[in-house]
């Protein structure tokens, strides 16, 4: 570390990756401090040398929203005391030592969950809780909140947004697997397999690749221009997905530097259900690419919407996340109090999970602080207490110090998970979204 | 007579007001749509409804039509007044309060429809005629089809003898209107072009790996050679030939690399990734290309693949633009080993395979479930269903057929001695009440929830897979958590789920479905049989106290169920409810249905009822072979001839007429 700082060295972003792969470290641990790539002051990237023209930037702040499924016992989540000294829960207790950089939330209405429609059940508020929009029978009814942002700050970045997972165990559809959506019932799959992240972050690339990739995408896209007339509407539409698919693929070619190489990938036996390891794999590649800025929003599905995960490492092995979320019969005890302990304990892991991203992000430095300085995360379930399929008074954690961000209490709040939304995104992120689904107002206690 | 006096008194009335005005919101307020229309739970007494965005002459003509409901010379007898009053039983209950405002309204326009004579009458009835031929109706202007995970992996190993199988890796599809190749739910996501390209380009590399080992090169390297393989290539990755801006941009995409192979390769990884592979066309304009259309179609439709050689040779021939052509060549198709993969992923679907591979059972109560027995279940239940189809049995056995496909683990089971040889065909013993699938231990194992049955979702099931009847979910802001039992209150399923039956924001659909699962409950949550209802209480540990046996409570059972919709259902074992689906006709045309929405990638719409009618008929002509079922659905979806069927012939004598 210190030698980077002794030498000075300005490296520009591009230096960056290939600064990685000269060093051959693996990227399972952490990155250089990044030091060099600052200005005097410490609080902007270096402009690149072929970029002479632009101006210093200020360090991007980014957007990572983080999901768990099944909701919570809220008599072991949500603290009893707001303010600044409330104490930690069972739940939340993994987040302590990160007390001054959450605020932890309780109260917010998930209010397009409300509306009449078919069921009222995980996939009905899993719609509402990301987009603010109800349920379409298949999907959401518009883009998730990472994806609004996303459209509005992503453009830069070699990839747009990140989808991100882990577990893969849940009932069935879309609704249910995916948290990020593109737009009405465009579901965007995120990337469960350490392995194919890394490939898509750091992958290799043989001499010539990216040339003949253009080739190739120009053929397809030729293709697909001339399919795309006399089509009726809809399968223009569907055609048009396919060429702004490729659009997104030539970016993220042209993002990669030419000097870009191989650097070891993550080390890993390969147990799909091993979700306390994967999970770390994950946050620790969704970490590099945030601090190399390949992206700057992300979302991350810890645990699937109604997901069904067992968890042998805590001993709960007789049933199912979901399962042990409804009292009746299948979690043991047929009053749900054993229910209830076993979904503490269950909750409280996937919050260790989160502190575990948190720390990551910390322990990276950036400018004159560290790349959690400069992120804004938000922590949601699709439900507040679980067995009732409780669709307000949400409790939730946002985590980071991006913008103005409010850190360090416990605040109940009045509003609605789209007036959080709109708070953050366009005071902390300065997204400019101006209006979000079911949004009527900004959450001033959010804001330093 | 006074009666007949107030009902002409008020027909004057109601000859100043239009349909539209009087009667129709009082039925779309009672929701009479809801249940009887096509997918509905009272589809055998569809309404004909009016699409939402009919215009308004075709509402008056729906109304005008629902004279077929009324009695002329009686008109308070009519069926029109005392169903949804509830005067006779109607399964929906009392849609229409007995004296209210909206009665009045109702009897005046029956009055009206009394009163009908002549030609005026004749019209009237000839609204349903038109319903049922779809008129005024067009087929979905849906053209384009992405190829399936399956057919993705399928098409790779038939193209470059491919067997990796990469579509396995691909995020995974969406089951919609019952199967996951629907086309609403052919989604391109950024995450699925990506896995298409990462495919497309391990694809490229491998087939051309240590040289041209798989022989997809024609020739000798040269110019020649390169327009060649472009041209022979691109015919079988896009299923036509190419036109000439597409031969050019091919060419000159394999002229960017110097070495041929590599060349080869690039165009290889292009083509994996144009839109012309991963979709096909359905329906096309372009003359040239719509012969290798309907190639395309019976391919994917029967084999799961891309056509083969011959098959496209057919195209180019004009072999398949008339009906015997198509004839021919689906059974042809249908005699190859492909067809019978391309069944089973529809029987995988359509059974819902997934959901059993997919379950976790209470190991204290069934520890005899382990994934190899569910493998066996989906097993039994594909050998079960390829006898019916290959071997041309009566289809309808799917519901009746006294026997099963046994292994050992599905013995324990039965209750049946553990086979010599894996799968062998066993009759059910005597008394076992069970038959067909609905007494096999697949659907009874992944209707149940862990622990449990579930009366609901086996009700649902038949509704849905065998009735194509659709039932609303539960409405918002509804506890659907039933009491816990408890040692104090042990209660059935039956008994517990009372408050269905009641509560009166539930009834109206638990009424539809319940009755159906409670005619399953002498069997258990894998399949297995039970005399009593037995509830086990494990104490309040995790995993429980191992030494100590739970505590068991035994209960009577009562198996009576009815199938509500279907006249004289009532049932109480699977084998008798077996007997009730398989005579009720629209469990017979649900049949069709389900494998036109497979096929068709989408649901059946208004347009498409003289195709669904056409293929039932020959359906039931050819007693119910299921292969007959699938060659006039392919036959009339080119041909839509919209009559009879007994033979090619009289469809080549209409078609030419009607050109």
């Amino acid at each position: 570390m210190s030698h980077v700082i002794a030498r000075r060295v300005r490296l520009s972003r591009r230096t960056l990756l290939k600064g990685l792969t000269l060093a051959g470290t693996p990227i399972t641990v952490g990155l250089p401090p990044l030091v060099s790539m600052f200005n005097g002051a410490g609080t902007a990237y270096a402009a690149e040398p072929a970029a002479a023209v632009r101006k210093e930037a200020p360090i991007e702040s980014r957007f990572v929203l983080w999901f768990n499924g099944n909701g919570i016992p809220e008599r072991y989540w949500i603290p009893s005391e707001t303010g600044p000294d409330y104490r930690m829960t069972p739940c939340l207790s993994p987040l302590a030592p990160f007390r001054r950089d959450i605020h932890v939330l309780s109260g917010l209405d998930n209010a397009a969950a409300a509306v009449p429609g078919p069921g009222n059940g995980h996939h009905k508020s899993m719609s509402a809780l990301m987009s603010g929009t109800p349920f379409t029978g298949r999907g959401a009814g518009g883009p998730s909140i990472d994806q609004a942002i996303a459209q509005k700050i992503g453009g830069e970045s070699r990839f747009r947004s990140l989808q991100i997972g882990v577990s893969q165990e849940s009932f069935g559809e879309s609704i249910q697997r995916n948290m990020s959506w593109a737009g009405y019932e465009r579901a965007l799959p995120p990337e469960m397999i350490p392995h194919k992240l890394f490939d898509r972050l750091f992958g290799e690339r043989e001499e010539g690749w990216v040339n003949r990739k253009r080739s190739i995408l120009d053929t397809v896209r030729e293709d697909a221009k001339a399919l795309e007339k006399n089509l009726p509407k809809d399968d223009q539409a569907r055609v048009e997905e396919h060429l702004s698919g490729i659009r997104d693929l030539e970016r993220s070619i042209a993002g990669l530097p030419p000097e870009y190489r191989r650097i070891d990938p993550p080390e890993f036996d390969g147990d799909m259900k091993d979700w306390p390891r994967i999970a770390k794999l994950q946050s620790d590649l969704l970490a590099h690419a945030l601090a190399t800025r390949q992206t700057r929003v992300a979302s991350y599905m810890l645990t699937k919407c109604q997901g069904l995960s067992r968890f042998p490492w805590l001993g709960f092995t007789a049933a199912r996340h979901h399962d042990y979320t409804h009292a009746d019969g299948k979690a043991p005890g047929s009053d749900g109090v054993e229910g209830q302990r076993i979904l503490r304990d269950i909750c409280r892991w996937h919050v260790e999970e989160f502190a575990y991203l948190l720390a990551k992000l910390k322990s990276i430095p950036e400018g004159d602080g560290t790349l959690l300085d400069h992120c804004c995360l938000v922590y949601v379930h699709e439900h507040a207490e679980a067995n009732p399929h409780k669709n307000h008074g949400l409790a939730m954690v946002v985590a980071g110090h991006a913008g103005r961000l409010a850190t360090g209490m416990h605040s109940r709040v009045t509003g609605t998970v789209g007036d959080l939304y709109l708070t953050l995104a366009d005071e902390v992120m300065g997204a400019g979204l101006g209006k979000f689904p079911t949004a009527t107002r900004k959450l001033g206690t959010l804001l330093a | 007579m006074l009666l007949a006096f107030a009902f002409v008194a008020a027909a004057a009335a109601a000859d100043a007001a239009s349909f539209s005005k009087t009667l129709y919101p009082v039925l779309e307020r009672a929701q009479c749509r809801a249940c009887h229309n096509p997918d509905g739970v009272a589809s055998v007494t569809r309404l004909h409804f009016p699409e939402a965005d009919a215009p308004p002459e075709r509402v008056e003509a729906f109304g005008k039509a629902l004279v077929v409901l009324v009695d002329r010379n009686r008109p308070e007898e009519s069926l029109l007044l005392r169903k949804p009053t509830n005067r006779i039983p109607h399964a929906g209950g009392e849609k229409i309060k007995p004296g209210s405002a909206d009665e009045a309204v109702l009897k005046a326009w029956i009055a009206r429809l009394a009163s009908l004579q002549g030609d005026e009458l004749a019209k009237a009835l000839k609204y349903r005629e038109e319903e049922a031929a779809g008129a005024g109706h067009e087929r979905p202007s849906v053209v384009l089809r992405r190829l399936t995970h399956t057919q993705y992996n399928n098409t790779v190993r038939d193209l470059l003898g491919d067997q990796t199988a990469p579509a396995s890796q691909f995020p995974p599809e969406d089951y919609v209107n019952g199967f996951k190749n629907q086309y609403q739910a052919q989604n391109l996501s950024p995450l699925l072009i990506e896995a298409y390209g990462n495919a497309a380009e391990r694809l490229a590399r491998n087939a051309f790996r240590g040289g041209d080992t798989r022989g997809l090169i024609p020739c000798k390297p040269s110019a020649a050679c390169r327009a060649r393989f472009v041209r022979e290539f691109g015919l079988k990755a896009f299923r036509r030939p190419l036109d000439a801006a597409e031969q050019k941009r091919y060419e000159s995409l394999f002229a960017k690399e110097t070495d041929f192979l590599k060349g080869a390769q690039l165009v290889v990884e292009a083509m994996l990734q144009s839109p012309y592979f991963l979709f096909r066309l359905d329906e096309t304009a372009n003359p040239q290309w719509k012969p290798y259309a309907t190639a395309s179609r019976l391919s994917y439709a029967l084999w799961d693949t891309m056509p083969d050689a011959t098959l496209l040779e057919g195209a180019a021939r004009g072999e398949l633009a008339t009906p015997q052509g198509v004839d021919k060549a689906a059974r042809r198709l249908l005699d190859d080993p492909r067809a019978r993969q391309a069944l089973d992923e529809f029987v995988a679907q359509w059974l819902r395979f997934d959901r059993i591979l997919t379950a976790a059972k209470d190991r204290r109560r069934f520890p005899q479930f382990t994934r190899e027995t569910a493998v066996a279940m989906t097993e039994e239940a594909r050998m079960f269903v390829r006898d019916l189809v290959w071997n041309d049995r009566n289809f309808l056995e799917l519901l009746t057929g006294d026997y099963a496909y046994v292994n050992a683990d599905l013995a324990g089971i039965y209750g049946v001695p553990a086979p010599a040889k894996e799968f062998e065909r066993v009759p059910f013993p005597p008394g076992s009440e069970r038959s067909g699938l609905l007494g096999q231990a697949l659907f009874l194992a992944l209707t149940a929830k862990p622990d449990d049955t579930s009366p609901t979702a086996r009700g649902l099931f038949v509704r849905e897979q065998f009735l194509c009847q659709h039932v609303s979910e539960p409405p918002p802001g509804v506890n659907t958590n039933l009491p816990p039992v408890t040692e104090a209150r042990p209660q059935t399923n039956r008994q517990r789920m009372s408050e269905h039956a009641t509560n009166p924001s539930c009834a109206t659909c638990h009424n539809l479905i319940d009755p159906i699962g409670f005619g399953f409950e002498r069997f258990d949550a894998i399949g297995g049989r039970r005399d009593t209802f037995k509830l086990l209480f494990f104490g309040d540990r995790e995993g429980g106290n191992r030494r100590a046996p739970p505590k068991t409570i035994e209960l009577d059972l009562d198996t009576t169920g009815f199938v509500a919709g279907i006249p004289e259902s009532k049932f109480s074992s699977p084998r008798e409810l077996g007997r009730v689906l398989a005579g009720s006709s629209q469990c017979q045309e649900c049949i069709v249905k389900q494998y036109f929405r497979y096929t068709a990638g989408r649901l059946e719409t208004p347009a498409d009822r003289p195709v669904i009618r056409e293929v039932l008929e020959n359906f039931r002509r050819s007693q119910f072979r299921f292969r007959e079922l699938i060659i006039v659905l392919m036959r009339s979806r080119e041909f839509p001839s919209g009559g009879s069927s007994q033979g090619v012939a009289v469809h080549v004598a209409r078609d030419r007429t009607a050109r």
